[in-house]
């Protein structure tokens, strides 16, 4: 699961600029801290900020399969490859300095795509976009960004209408690892082929709906922003910048 | 009447093009007119609706030689395939048909009345909170009209419109056009289908090769069905119904 789930938690109903900060905290929080217990209790915040979005079961199993083959390349080469002293589990000798390393790097990673799948799942690209003119922000800026929060689904979509039309002609899919492999060639030009003759299409479109206009763009329907969240995203700010003045403060100690 | 858009001797050759799309093309539209292109497929009518659009070669590229005035403020154009025109940016209907006149910077308020006229016009109001993704080609190509309608356009450009829709809604769509023209906007309407656009366009014109070879009253340039001919043999006023039941549809009104 990557892209927005309609929903009526709390991270859903909020403005959407709240929710990019809670997942931008996670972001920057990941890198300020360097112990991997603090690491772990930042994946623990990233577990609970999908909770609340009502999408914990979703993001987890996506972000599990992704940051899968990092961790899978973080324990060979910190925890096989490190340096010494070792301790030894199994038939096996683990670094002790490796593993320690390869626990927070692979925590950061998971925390990290955690709360960007929590946030992709929870802001609606289409509130983002209202609360982003009404901030008076660009068009272009905005739909470059709204764009890139959909364009994975879409592409999801039609890749899911090019696969059955090419089943309807014979394609099978399944069986090998090679022969899955094999499949991908009558998905992968059409798709890429498909998107960029539709381009030319979507551009004229947009311009002719007034999108490169000079004027100011209304909001039609801009999300509710409160006091307490405007809070909410100031304390996050300083909370972040708290924690790499704590970082770098500890390094130069 | 001023012309909205004047062409004399236009020739237009897209990028990279061995041969001109257009060759010394010249036409007038007025407000109020209905001016139908007909031609084969590849002959340049989609060329002709951008140029006199303004959007080739502004948007598209190309080189274009002769004299072009457009004094339109505004132009809207509608293509074939309704779903390269959403926007992706809009959670209904609604705010999809809106979203021009928002780009264009209207009060929220006018935007919201332009939305619901060109709704109503187009028989879409039921579909006012459905998502735009989720509607069938038929109902999306006339939310697509819809949406450049309500940019209130000097010049509207439909290309090929009714290609996504059932005969009903195709009827449905150009009977609008009728009215669209006599509010003032001028119309040009590039389709194969020619009893159609002989029942809305008093103006034709044909290309082949990206040249004009016949132009003149519709019903001469597009070919005159039979009931047509009874229909002006008997003085009825044009545009000529060119089936029964489109001279039955008259009779009865």
């Amino acid at each position: 699961m990557i892209g927005y789930l309609p929903g009526r938690s709390p991270l859903h109903r909020a403005h959407p600029y709240t929710t990019l900060a809670l997942a931008g905290a996670l972001l920057l929080g990941a890198f300020a801290l360097t112990q991997p217990r603090e690491v772990w209790l930042l994946v623990a915040a990233a577990a609970v900020f999908s909770a609340v979005g009502g999408v914990l079961r979703a993001s987890a199993r996506t972000a599990l399969l992704l940051s899968l083959p990092i961790w899978v390349l973080l324990f060979v080469l910190h925890g096989l490859l490190g340096a010494d002293p070792r301790t030894t589990v199994g038939p096996v000798a683990l670094s002790v300095p490796g593993m320690a390393r390869a626990l927070v790097l692979g925590g950061r990673v998971t925390a990290i795509v955690l709360g960007f799948l929590t946030a992709l799942a929870t802001v609606s690209p289409h509130r983002l976009v209202e609360a982003m003119t009404a901030g008076g922000v660009p068009f272009g800026r905005t739909f470059l960004l709204a764009s890139t929060l959909t364009v994975l689904p879409r592409m999801r979509e039609r890749a899911t209408q090019i696969l059955e039309a090419q089943q309807c002609r014979g394609l099978r899919l399944g069986g090998s690892p090679l022969a899955r492999l094999r499949a991908l060639g009558p998905l992968a030009l059409p798709l890429v082929l498909g998107a960029l003759a539709e381009v030319d299409e979507q551009v004229l479109a947009l311009d002719a709906r007034g999108a490169g206009s000079a004027a100011r763009r209304t909001a039609l329907d801009p999300p509710a922003d409160s006091a307490a969240q405007r809070a909410l995203r100031a304390a996050l700010l300083v909370l972040v910048i708290a924690a790499y003045a704590w970082k770098f403060w500890s390094m130069r100690g | 009447m001023t012309a909205l858009v004047a062409l004399e001797g236009v020739t237009f050759t897209y990028s990279g093009a061995a041969r001109p799309a257009l060759v010394d093309v010249s036409l007038e539209v007025a407000a109020g007119d209905v001016l139908a292109v007909a031609g084969e497929t590849g002959a340049g009518a989609s060329t002709l609706l951008l140029v006199a659009t303004g959007f080739a070669p502004r948007v598209v590229g190309g080189t274009l030689t002769g004299t072009r005035r457009i004094a339109a403020r505004r132009c809207g154009v509608v293509f074939a395939r309704p779903w390269t025109q959403l926007t992706g940016l809009c959670a209904t209907v609604r705010d999809e048909i809106g979203f021009g006149p928002a780009s264009q910077g209207w009060p929220r308020e006018r935007v919201r009345s332009a939305a619901e006229h060109a709704m109503a016009r187009l028989r879409v109001a039921h579909l006012a909170d459905r998502e735009p993704a989720q509607l069938s080609g038929g109902e999306l190509q006339r939310v697509v009209v819809a949406a450049a309608l309500a940019m209130e356009p000097d010049v509207l450009a439909l290309d090929d419109p009714a290609a996504e829709l059932d005969p009903e809604a195709a009827d449905a769509l150009y009977d609008v056009l009728p009215a669209v023209a006599a509010a003032g906007t001028a119309i040009l309407v590039a389709t194969p289908d020619r009893e159609r656009a002989a029942r809305v366009a008093r103006r034709a014109v044909a290309l082949a090769a990206g040249r004009i070879v016949a132009r003149g009253a519709a019903a001469d340039v597009l070919g005159e069905t039979a009931v047509a001919g009874i229909a002006r043999a008997a003085g009825c006023p044009p545009p000529f119904p060119l089936d029964v039941p489109a001279l039955l549809r008259r009779v009865a009104r």
